[in-house]
């Protein structure tokens, strides 16, 4: 298992993602899967949430949903986000 | 107030005037009807002419760039209650009173073919004449409704005041304040309703462009803008102008079409579509100057 300050394969591949959509300047590599996405932590806000929820749909063919009550845990890290990813794109 | 870090001058004044005082003053404004009530903006103007030192120096401020030369007191006194009268006339617009108003709309067939093509656009107007006459012309095509979306601290309170007007338009306003606020307004926008922004304010804190506007460089917000960008709907610049005694002017006019996908050059379409958003503005503002409600140094 990872430690938690060292990104899994899938959160690498989701932070590269996120950080060339929204252009950040922070190297992919460098984000604490851990690390709060929205405001504080990373600094996100919800313009860039609504840019993830539209790359994520493209890449991934998931979709986020603005009426899903669990909005604040999926978005919480880079971690949970590849979590949700990786549970709703097979099925 | 939660998690709001960076707020504005404009946001972080206390609201005059609390629910109860929203409910009571809706009640006595539907019993006595427009006329009557309109009667009382007067004293309450001049009240408000003599207590505010601060909204006479933005109005002051304003009113010399927008009329071309220092205004008289009487001019202050008519901005204010022009802003009183598109105020008072919510009431009754939300509560689908048109009988009191003479409502006339130009550039009607653009939202008729937006609307007919069944997805939904964005309507950007600002803090000037009343949307709301702006948003009864929308509601009067469809059931789907105009939503409008605004920031947070403001949503709450219209939300609470709507639900002592007009309970069933609650649902129409989205408030800023959450992550997935603008995934939503991407879901109305899909499922073919319009969305109304304010776009001459900040929306999330960040992100201001200086252009300039009525003679000197003001800062307008970038974010509506790149929201339109990333959803790829038509954006219509939408105003709903007071012309006084009842008459509202609602004006639509395209900003940008629809897009299949995003511009070459992000940066450059920003540019020019905020650049025409501000243009419009500016001349709106020459044109109907009384009808501008930011009372603060919009120019800081």
């Amino acid at each position: 298992m990872p430690s938690s300050a060292s990104q899994t394969s899938a959160e690498a591949e989701l932070a590269s993602l996120i950080v060339s959509t929204l252009n950040l300047e922070a190297p992919a590599a460098s984000i604490d899967p851990e690390l709060p996405l929205y405001k504080e932590g990373l600094g996100l806000d919800s313009i860039d949430m609504l840019e993830i929820s539209l790359v994520v749909a493209q890449r991934y063919g998931v979709k986020l949903r603005s009426d899903d009550a669990d909005n604040a845990s999926i978005f919480k890290s880079l971690r949970s986000l590849t979590d949700y990813i990786q549970t709703h794109v097979a099925s | 107030m939660s998690g709001q870090s960076r707020t504005q001058e404009w946001a972080s004044r206390p609201e005059r005037g609390s629910t109860s005082a929203i409910k009571l003053a809706t009640w006595i404004a539907l019993r006595l009807g427009r006329r009557v009530a309109h009667v009382f903006l007067y004293p309450v103007c001049l009240y408000f002419l003599l207590s505010s030192p601060t909204a006479i120096r933005a109005s002051r401020g304003y009113l010399t760039r927008a009329l071309g030369h220092r205004p008289r007191l009487l001019e202050i006194y008519r901005h204010f209650l022009t802003f009183g009268s598109c105020v008072l006339d919510r009431v009754y617009l939300l509560n689908e009173q048109e009988t009191w108003f003479d409502i006339s709309v130009e550039g009607e067939e653009l939202v008729r073919q937006i609307d007919a093509d069944g997805g939904g656009c964005l309507l950007f107007g600002g803090h000037f004449g009343n949307f709301e006459a702006a948003r009864i012309v929308g509601r009067r095509y469809r059931d789907v409704p105009v939503s409008l979306l605004m920031y947070e601290a403001n949503a709450r309170k219209i939300r609470a005041a709507l639900a002592a007007i007009n309970p069933k338009l609650e649902a129409e306003v989205i408030g800023l304040g959450r992550l997935d606020s603008l995934i939503l307004v991407a879901e109305r926008l899909r499922s073919g309703n319009f969305v109304g922004v304010l776009a001459d304010r900040n929306i999330d804190g960040r992100d201001m462009r200086r252009l300039p506007f009525l003679g000197a460089p003001a800062a307008f917000p970038q974010g509506p803008f790149r929201v339109a960008m990333m959803l790829q709907r038509p954006v219509v610049m939408m105003a709903g102008v007071y012309k006084g005694r009842g008459r509202y002017e609602v004006r639509f006019e395209l900003l940008a079409p629809a897009r299949d996908g995003r511009p070459a050059d992000p940066q450059a379409w920003l540019d020019e579509i905020m650049r025409r958003y501000v243009s419009r503005l500016e001349a709106l503002c020459r044109e109907e100057p009384y009808n501008w409600f930011n009372f603060y140094d919009f120019w800081a």
